[in-house]
């Protein structure tokens, strides 16, 4: 403060620059001089990232959530980690030890490393998060778009959603499982197949409300046909709301297969899942608490993490934020 | 002759945008005369709400006063930090009429209890005492059956009636100062000339003084005392009513007169400024009005003009003033100004002359000189 | 300039506009007739509310009408189109929007922006053809090529403005409907914009259905003016008939409130406000007549017949 002030002080003493005699003639005036503009060029992406990685906390949860990834993802390769081995079950040295040097997250009743159990477990809840997440955006956004700017589409929609959103996804989950059988595509399915609606129900309603909004109607003037508009008017202005909404799906799809597991629905006896350890270990909750606690404390750091990382983003795609 | 109620001296104001600082007043000096009407004009962008917001210390977060002083009756305004010590002010000494009347009103409360609540809180008058008041408040402002209205919510009134209210709730608490931000810009012709005709009215009732904002030269002829025009965050006119309409001196003002579309011939073109005016982000060297004057000299890019005084009252900043400067004349569609309109008003008005004479009877002064 | 006044372009016929339906109908437009010849400039003058903008969107079908006909060109265009009928008026008829900051895509460039019609349309033979006609009507509208690469919030209210403009013109419509096109404008740009949009009329023959809630403006930009409150066309005449006659005291009271740039003149000013009770409707029908040629008013027979009086009162005094 004392800094500026101290600026505008020696500015204001500074001589104003002199007329000179000669200065005072008229000059011929360049009729678009004043409609250059000089500022940097604009680009959406650009200031989107700028935004988004202003922010301390974003960096901090973006580098722990790309070592969650990487960790799931590639620590598996090399532990030959298989939720079948039984191998340990009877060397009692190697069994329910606590965490370690050597077994960082401490071995279960089969002498298995929960370390290993978890990363290979994270992995395939991580994968079902991400692909169920997919599938839901991709459909919901493409159906939303489309019944918020047609009326006919809306009146038929408007009688499917009403009727299938108040069935519990958990119910249609379950019995879809029981018809289909357990596996990690069936699950997939038996997630996403009802759950795209609300999606598209969410876009539809954003998307009424740019519908008639005026820069759309001076597209309607132009002839700009339905799905132009859609894709060039439109979404881009629902970027924000998309990532809210992918950012919200995720760590909830993560949840959801957690709790299906749980309840021993979904997945394959064989496939490891943070949500199969979590059932699996829960009778340890007391003896050995690390068992239960280091699983849901993994899934707890990805889900959040996902959070904030895409809640985060959100924000940093709203231009109203690029100042 | 008369008493400066309000003085500006040198202010300057910057807000921090995007890392950088961005100069919305540079260097503007003023002083309000007690009870008169001072209106500044300006385009959006010259800086001229940024001003009147110092003196009620609305600036929005980002921005400060950088440089100068701001005096009301003794008390240096600008040195004023938190809102506890704007209270008695903000309102209740300075009020402010906005241009859309809703970003005043609450929509959940009933438009008597607005008016009533600010009367009890300024003059501690008792619920029966401020009802009755805020309806003859009403009644004053042209609310016709302002009794039954007053159990009215903001919503059931139109958009003039409303900026009526906003004028009502400002008065309640007889301010020394209104301050007018385009309250008729928003509103409908016939609407517009009605509130500035009230505004005049309850100015020679209420003996305010009022700061009237506009970005239309010509809604102000009729109501201003003095004039002050503004560019790129800068007084470079300021000058009796008389003096800015009938003998302009700045190049940017001849622009604004001859651009009125009431001066308009038929057939020709429109005057038009050409160009666009300055991003504030642009950092100004000279006169930032030059590279849009048709008038501009080689000093006019090179060196910031001083004010030159035209008489007592009137001032203005352009090189052209300075001795040394080719004699230019305004341009040839605003000399005569009255005359032409004098002229024009007359063949315009023919039919209606009849129904005009019986009305001009309560009208009778003008002149609070 | 000449105008044909035997080529028609645009024809309202009892025209109703309304919204809702049954016990919550509004009519916002009714009864109302004119034509707009080709080359001239129709203002529609009005205040919020007088259904003057809601007129404008009919004839580009973005309002649908209740009732009555909208006739371009010959043909009927407020029922269902053949797909090329469509197609060929929604190029000819074209629109300029009030607000400049809202009617732009933000998330598109200038460069898409004015090509939006053209892609539409398939108006251009090659990319070079399309960046040719691009760059050329943006230089016509006073903004430089290297501005078709920025984005719309880089732009002053004017210059996005004529960036509306450069839009609608690329696609050398027939008529335009222009819609309190500088009415959200500072008042130094707007002399820029009024005379482009008359410079393209100029230049291509160009039909204007100039919207305003100011007679000040239209005043310079029209050849006839019609007055319109609360859905109903109250007066219609040509500019200077209108401006030397009004004669609907609603036109008076609009005329009375043009604020007056003349300090002295400006004092002295009466005021007139319009009550619309002085009418008496109640046993009189009013209908829409014509008391000189091309000048028609809203009024019953006594006040036909007292306008009537004025008017002649009127032509002697002149003589």
């Amino acid at each position: 403060m004392a800094k500026k002030n101290a600026a505008v002080a020696a500015e204001a003493i500074k001589p104003k620059a002199v007329a000179k005699d000669e200065d005072f003639v008229l000059v011929s005036l360049d009729k678009k001089a004043t409609e250059i503009i000089d500022t940097p060029k604009y680009s959406y992406w650009k200031s989107v990232w700028k935004t988004f990685f202003a922010n301390p906390v974003t960096i901090f949860m973006l580098v722990l959530m790309i070592i969650i990834l990487l960790m799931s993802y590639i620590q598996p390769m090399f532990s030959g980690y298989s939720l079948l081995d039984v191998k340990g079950v009877n060397d009692f040295g190697a069994r329910y030890n606590w965490p370690s040097a050597k077994y960082w997250f401490g071995t279960d009743a089969d002498g298995k490393s929960l370390f290993d159990a978890v990363w290979a477990g994270a992995k395939t809840s991580i994968s079902i998060g991400v692909i169920a997440s997919v599938i839901v955006t991709v459909v919901g956004v493409i159906v939303g778009a489309f019944w918020g700017v047609s009326k006919k589409i809306d009146r038929i929609m408007l009688e499917i959603y009403n009727v299938i959103s108040n069935v519990p996804m958990t119910l249609i989950v379950i019995v879809l499982s029981y018809t289909f059988g357990n596996g990690f595509w069936n699950l997939i399915f038996a997630m996403t197949v009802t759950s795209w609606l609300g999606t598209a129900y969410f876009i539809r309603v954003q998307v009424m409300i740019m519908r008639d909004r005026e820069y759309n109607i001076a597209s309607r003037t132009l002839g700009t046909p339905t799905r132009r508009m859609i894709f060039r008017n439109i979404l881009p202005y629902l970027t924000s709301v998309i990532v809210t909404q992918v950012s919200q799906l995720l760590p909830s799809f993560i949840s959801i297969e957690v709790f299906l597991s749980f309840l021993g629905v979904g997945l394959s006896s064989n496939v490891p899942s943070l949500g199969r350890l979590i059932s699996q270990y829960s009778p340890y909750m007391t003896s050995y608490p690390y068992l239960f606690w280091l699983p849901v404390l993994v899934l707890a750091l990805i889900t959040v993490s996902l959070y904030i990382v895409g809640q985060n983003l959100a924000d940093a795609s709203d231009p109203r934020t690029h100042m | 002759m008369t008493e400066n109620i309000l003085t500006v001296k040198d202010l300057s104001v910057g807000f921090q945008v995007r890392g950088k600082e961005l100069k919305a007043i540079r260097n503007v000096s003023l002083e309000l005369h007690d009870q008169e009407i001072f209106a500044i004009v300006g385009e959006s962008g010259s800086g001229k709400s940024v001003l009147t917001k110092t003196f009620t210390g609305m600036l929005e977060q980002n921005g400060s006063i950088t440089h100068g002083t701001i005096d009301y009756k003794g008390k240096r305004l600008s040195d004023l930090k938190k809102d506890k010590q704007w209270e008695g002010i903000r309102g209740k000494e300075i009020a402010t009429i906005f241009q859309d009347p809703m970003t005043s009103l609450d929509p959940i409360k009933t438009i008597g209890s607005q008016i009533a609540e600010v009367i009890i809180k300024h003059q501690g008058k008792s619920k029966a005492e401020a009802k009755k008041l805020a309806i003859e408040l009403m009644d004053r402002t042209g609310i016709p059956n302002a009794a039954d209205r007053y159990d009215e919510y903001p919503f059931e009134y139109s958009g003039g009636m409303r900026q009526r209210i906003v004028i009502a709730i400002a008065l309640a608490c007889h301010p020394n100062i209104l301050i007018c931000d385009e309250p008729t810009t928003a509103l409908d012709v016939t609407i517009q000339a009605q509130i500035l005709e009230l505004i005049k009215e309850l100015q020679r009732e209420y003996k305010f003084t009022t700061i009237f904002i506009t970005h239309d030269l010509g809604v102000v002829a009729s109501i201003a005392d003095r004039i002050a025009v503004m560019y790129s965050g800068e007084i470079i006119e300021v000058g009796t009513c008389d003096e800015i309409f009938y003998n302009p001196r700045h190049p940017y003002t001849w622009s604004l007169l001859s651009s009125l579309p009431q001066l308009a011939q038929k057939g020709g073109d429109l005057y038009s400024i050409p160009g666009t005016p300055p991003s504030l982000y642009k950092d100004i060297e000279g006169d930032a009005f030059a590279p849009r004057n048709p008038f501009a000299m080689k000093v006019d890019f090179e060196a910031e003009p001083p004010m030159f005084q035209v008489s007592p009252t009137h001032f203005a900043k352009t090189w052209l003033l300075d001795p040394r400067a080719p004699r230019v004349e305004k341009p040839a569609l605003i000399q005569n100004l009255h005359e032409r309109f004098e002229q024009t008003l007359v063949k315009d008005n023919q039919l209606d002359q009849d129904v005009k004479v019986e009305e001009n009877l309560e009208d009778e002064e003008h002149d609070r000189k | 300039m000449t105008v044909n006044k035997k080529d028609v372009l645009l024809s309202l016929r009892d025209l109703e506009i309304s919204f809702g339906e049954g016990k919550n109908k509004f009519v916002a437009v009714q009864d109302v007739n004119f034509d707009i010849y080709r080359g001239e400039t129709f203002s529609l003058v009005g205040e919020s509310g007088s259904g003057k903008t809601t007129i404008g969107r009919a004839i580009l079908g973005i309002n649908p009408t209740s009732n009555g006909t909208i006739t371009f060109n010959g043909t009927q265009i407020n029922k269902k189109l053949s797909h090329h009928q469509e197609q060929d008026v929604s190029r000819k008829i074209q629109m300029i929007f009030q607000d400049p900051s809202a009617s732009l895509n933000e998330r598109a460039t200038i460069d898409y922006i004015i090509s939006e019609g053209l892609y539409n349309f398939n108006l251009f033979d090659s990319e070079e053809d399309r960046l040719q006609k691009v760059t050329q009507i943006i230089e016509e509208v006073g903004l430089l090529p290297e501005h078709l690469y920025r984005y719309p919030h880089e732009f002053s209210g004017g210059q996005r403005q004529r960036i509306g403009i450069a839009r609608a013109l690329i696609m050398q419509p027939e008529l335009v409907v222009a819609d309190e096109p500088i009415s959200a404008l500072d008042v130094s740009i707007r002399a820029q914009v009024l005379n482009l949009l008359k410079k393209f009329q100029r230049e291509s023959n160009l039909t204007y259905l100039f919207i305003a809630h100011d007679l000040s403006v239209v005043h310079f930009i029209s050849d006839r003016i019609a007055v319109i409150r609360n859905g109903r066309i109250l007066e219609l005449a040509e500019t200077e008939e209108l401006f030397n006659n009004p004669l609907h005291p609603y036109t008076q009271a609009l005329l009375s409130a043009v604020p007056i740039p003349d300090p002295k003149l400006a004092r002295e000013k009466k005021l007139l406000v319009y009550d619309p009770k002085m009418h008496d409707y109640s046993v009189d029908k009013p209908s829409f007549v014509e008391v000189k040629p091309g000048h028609f008013i809203y009024a019953n027979a006594p006040e036909e017949e007292h306008y009537r009086q004025l008017l002649d009162e009127q032509a002697q005094g002149v003589n």
